[in-house]
């Protein structure tokens, strides 16, 4: 159920991304695409109840093997989180480039609808 | 971009100090709590962001001018490079935690330990705010003749 509510968000973000006519829309429709995949990835690794993939204090008076043991059975999974956090720094970058892009266009052509931004112009 | 008005700009010269401290700590306790470098860096840029946004973009650039960003920013990527190099160097293979073994064994989960990880923490840190700081004042200048040329549209 949550993978398919997770679908339904990437389709949400890939209808507005390929049926909106106004550029701001169609970054926001990108962007939300990409936030479906990222939750599509943490939910992969995600337990029910786990705890966040933290060593602190209480798990240092346990003895090395008992440590790796209890972390084990208890944290989600950080591989996933770690790929996710390098997704959102790369969203960011391409995100200030789409931005970067509709603030170019909007000052040439004075308008954000895509439909009225045909001619090549110097 | 003259900036708002005098009670953004009061709380917001209050409130960006604090900003500031808790992006360094996010960074400092990367290794031990959540956060790290990316966070604190967009922390740190958020803070700049709100002066930018609170007192106008000529003030913020008067602190934190575009030449002196560039620099931290390459800085950053330098330092970085640098412990991943001199991981080769003296501990044989790439990004090895050269300190961690040979020079500095401290007691785990002490704010001084994990060897070279708080250095890249504090690398990235600088790296990721000062990027993040050119490319919103970046946009802003981009903003600025912002007049779409509609004398150009009349004559076509």
């Amino acid at each position: 159920m949550p993978y398919a509510l997770c679908l339904l968000l990437f389709v949400i973000g890939l209808y507005c991304a390929v049926v909106k006519k106004n550029m701001v829309k169609i970054v926001i429709g990108i962007m939300v695409m990409e936030y479906a995949v990222n939750l599509f990835l943490i939910m992969l690794g995600y337990r029910t109840g786990g705890i966040a993939p933290i060593i602190d204090r209480g798990h240092l008076e346990l003895e090395t093997g008992q440590i790796a043991a209890t972390f084990l059975s208890s944290s989600v999974d950080p591989l996933p989180q770690a790929l996710v956090l390098t997704a959102i720094v790369i969203s960011l970058g391409s995100l200030a480039l789409m931005i970067s892009i509709c603030i170019r266009t909007y000052g040439k052509y004075g308008t954000f609808d895509i439909t009225e931004i045909r001619r090549l112009r110097g | 971009m003259k900036g708002m008005t005098i009670i953004v700009k009061t709380i917001s010269s209050w409130v960006k100090v604090l900003i500031f401290l808790f992006g360094i700590y996010i960074i400092i306790f990367g290794h031990l709590t959540p956060g790290g470098g990316f966070a604190g860096g967009v922390i740190l840029a958020s803070s700049y962001v709100l002066l930018m946004l609170a007192y106008g973009r000529e003030f913020a650039e008067k602190n934190l001018s575009l030449p002196v960003a560039s620099k931290l920013d390459c800085l950053g990527a330098f330092l970085f490079a640098l412990i991943a190099i001199l991981g080769l160097v003296l501990g044989g293979s790439f990004f090895v935690n050269f300190l961690y073994q040979k020079y500095l064994p401290g007691q785990a989960l002490n704010l001084i330990s994990a060897g070279t990880i708080p250095l890249s923490n504090i690398a990235i840190g600088l790296k990721v705010g000062a990027s993040l700081f050119l490319v919103i004042l970046s946009l802003s200048i981009c903003c600025k003749d912002f007049r779409p040329d509609m004398s150009a549209n009349k004559e076509e």
